[in-house]
């Protein structure tokens, strides 16, 4: 029981989880400076490994100022409910065994939930803080979740219909022959592509365009709940990764290596995929410019809803027609 | 003595009759705006119906100061009008005063001035194209672009001790000599550039998510733009052929072959490649009068009194047209000192562009212009409903305020 409780507030649990959302900021922050030509956090810790968490502390203690205008209630606590969302999903994945923290039979079901109560938390955050900015903020961010909601959903049903189970540990059980990106290689591009849009990294930064609406629906937030907000988006930058490692590139799964214990191997396995992923949203990041509210749309609804379409008709074809086994 | 009458701006532009308009502020303090202005938008959803501008956070008063300073100084506080296109202030400013001299500028000065003029002209253009990447979104471009702007302000430092105030200039000459040696290194210099200008244009021209904010938008009609006095590659991006450098040459640039570039219907993304156009056609001419300076020397000293008379003088700075009129009495100072500049030309086309666009294309179309706040603030007196206009001295002013924060203290 102790081990097990210990299991989900340390390792791998939520202290893990935000110690990889510090890793990916830190990353993050470092990639893109190197692929602009700047060097990037280099003084708290070996690299400015460090500078992420210092940046957390630092906001933990400035002044927190509520706007006279604001719903103080939401405003005050919706930066708690929001984390959840992203912590309690990382229970749902498999990190260091084939079984999670707290799967069961129908988790991937929990996961979309979850997706879209973090969605809603923060319309409504952005709405309680009431001002010109985070109003506008506010009907891009709704906008961008009606767009990219569908073919999200879509591509990770594809995963679920091919492997035939809802939970997240039955679908990379699943992928020890074959893995998912094999045959579904489009709904990948579009899970990456809609994670972009849900974590509102460039070129879809569109709710918190800083040249357009200041800082977007955070424009209001200082001090505590501010740290809170950042370390959230951090923290679903990890969880999106880790759900497309488990999806579509077959989890902690890979070539058997003697000597060294199953368990230490899924670990480094994940690890290095989930590292890869969040390289790959890196660059991807760094290098294309912000577009409009209404081309995001537009590329969502126009393009990537039927890709996904055809990619979920493709599999059930597969699958009915028998031309390949499904496992 | 004194009306104290506010002006309900937002009355007069409907916002009170509908209901699903948003009046949402654009500055003074706002990330897209490196300098303070206020804008008000009037939306409806996310597209501009109105914008209202509110000009004068940073008006400085230096036509006045001028009338109270030697000629001398006053090129060095003009040149401080700007902090991007200062050199060519100091230019205009001293021709306009060279006009009422007898002396003549000796050619070697001219080619100096001409060679600083165009170094200062590409670190604008590329200030102004990596701010533009940074607006659209794209902040990769902005770290490249500010990146390789190091290598003209390290030459221009080279050349005058200074990064971005030149004080180069005298009335009647320059006051620094080329450094020895800088010919070859300039010319490669300048190549380096001419080669990342290409490229720029290619990534420009090819990266989707930039064609998609930059193209057709900030169309305006050649006959509006000229309408509004639209100047510099305001007026070249819409097909007007206006460049005080081939219209109107100064300094030597009419002995320095250089062509105009001009596109036809432009939007932002023409006004880039414009741009970097121009730039190469500047690195060009850098390397031109580089090999082809003349030797000389390169001032007259002049006294400090300049003969009464008046003359104006217009260049074409990076942004546009700069004009500059003088009036002198003869004495140690100048009479009246005015300067127009382009920024304050270009305004009015771009509050006609941005109407009709939504608020995520704002801070590209308003900047499309280049604009210089620092630059261009102005103050007068004007009643919006009954165009009066009037004069205030500094002491009426200083009631204004006391009446304005302290109505208690009114009399």
């Amino acid at each position: 029981m102790i081990a097990e409780i210990l299991e989900a507030i340390i390792f791998p649990g939520v202290l893990f989880t935000i110690g990889m959302g510090f890793l990916f900021d830190w990353l993050d922050r470092k990639t893109s400076a190197r692929m602009q030509g700047r060097i990037g956090p280099k003084i708290t810790g070996p690299s400015g490994i460090l500078q992420p968490l210092a940046d957390f502390l630092k906001l933990l203690f400035k002044e927190e100022i509520i706007p006279s205008h604001a719903d103080r209630i939401i405003f005050l606590f919706a930066p708690a409910l929001y984390i959840l969302a992203p912590l309690l999903s990382m229970m749902f994945i498999p990190i260091i065994s084939p079984s999670p923290l707290a799967g069961f039979d129908f988790d991937l079901l929990a996961i979309l939930f979850l997706l879209a109560y973090a969605a809603f938390v923060v319309a409504i955050l952005s709405f309680s803080s009431a001002s010109s900015f985070t109003t506008i903020a506010t009907g891009r961010l709704v906008l961008q979740y009606v767009s990219y909601e569908i073919p999200f959903v879509l591509a990770i049903i594809t995963a679920a219909l091919y492997s035939k189970s809802l939970s997240v540990e039955g679908i990379v059980a699943s992928q020890s022959g074959l893995w998912n990106i094999v045959i579904m290689p489009f709904a990948f591009v579009v899970y990456i592509i809609a994670l972009m849009a849900e974590l509102e990294k460039p070129p879809f930064d569109i709710p918190s365009a800083k040249t357009e609406i200041v800082a977007g629906w955070l424009t209001e937030f200082s001090g505590r709940a501010l740290s809170f907000l950042k370390l959230t988006k951090e923290v679903s930058y990890v969880f999106g990764s880790a759900l497309a490692v488990s999806l579509f590139l077959g989890g902690g799964l890979g070539p058997v290596i003697f000597g060294i214990p199953p368990s230490v191997l899924y670990f480094v396995y994940f690890m290095v995929k989930l590292l890869a992923v969040g390289f790959l949203v890196f660059v991807l990041k760094t290098s294309l410019a912000r577009v409009k509210i209404a081309q995001a749309t537009e590329l969502f609804w126009k393009i990537l809803t039927p890709v996904s379409l055809a990619q979920v008709a493709f599999v059930l074809f597969l699958i009915q027609g028998g031309l390949l086994i499904a496992p | 003595m004194i009306e104290d009458k506010p002006v309900r701006k937002e009355e007069s532009a409907g916002l009170m009759k509908y209901s699903t308009e948003t009046l949402v502020p654009f500055g003074p303090i706002h990330p897209a705006l490196k300098e303070p202005e206020y804008f008000k938008l009037i939306l409806e959803g996310e597209r501009i119906i109105e914008v209202i501008p509110r000009i004068g956070y940073v008006h400085r008063g230096l036509e006045k100061a001028a009338e109270s300073r030697p000629w001398v100084q006053n090129m060095y506080m003009f040149e401080r009008t700007c902090g991007i296109c200062s050199f060519v202030h100091s230019i205009t400013y001293a021709q306009a005063v060279e006009g009422l001299t007898i002396y003549e500028v000796p050619r070697r000065a001219k080619f100096i001035r001409t060679i600083v003029a165009e170094l200062e002209r590409i670190h604008s253009h590329l200030l102004w194209v990596g701010l533009m990447g940074h607006w659209a979104g794209f902040e990769t471009l902005f770290m490249w672009v500010w990146r390789d702007r190091e290598v003209v302000l390290d030459l221009v430092e080279a050349i005058s001790g200074n990064r971005v105030h030149k004080s180069m200039n005298a009335i009647c000459g320059v006051r620094l000599d080329m450094p020895e040696g800088m010919e070859d290194r300039i010319v490669e210099r300048m190549k380096f550039l001419v080669e990342r200008a290409n490229y720029y244009k290619e990534i420009v021209d090819t990266e989707e998510t930039m064609l998609e904010r930059t193209e057709n938008i900030g169309k305006i009609d050649a006959d509006l733009a000229e309408r509004l006095c639209a100047v510099g590659p305001m007026a070249r991006y819409v097909g007007l052929r206006q460049d005080v450098r081939l219209n109107d040459p100064y300094a030597a640039y009419d002995e320095v072959p250089f062509d105009m570039v001009t596109c036809k219907d432009g939007d932002v993304h023409a006004l880039l490649k414009l741009r970097l156009d121009e730039m190469i056609v500047s690195a060009n001419m850098v390397s031109y009068a580089v090999k082809h300076l003349p030797e000389g020397p390169i001032r007259v000293k002049i006294a400090p009194i300049i003969p009464a008379g008046e003359h104006s003088s217009r260049s074409e700075a990076p942004r546009g047209e700069i004009f500059y009129y003088v009036k002198s009495s003869g004495g140690r100072t100048p009479d009246r000192v005015k300067s127009r500049q382009p920024t304050m030309a270009n305004l009015p086309t771009a509050l006609e562009l941005l109407k009709g666009q939504t608020i995520a294309d704002v801070p590209v179309v308003l900047t499309a212009i280049d604009p210089c706040f620092g630059c261009m603030d102005r103050m007068s007196f004007m009643d919006t409903e009954t165009n009066r206009q009037w004069t205030w001295s500094g002491e009426e002013l200083r009631q204004y305020g006391i009446n304005h924060y302290f109505p208690e203290r009114a009399k």
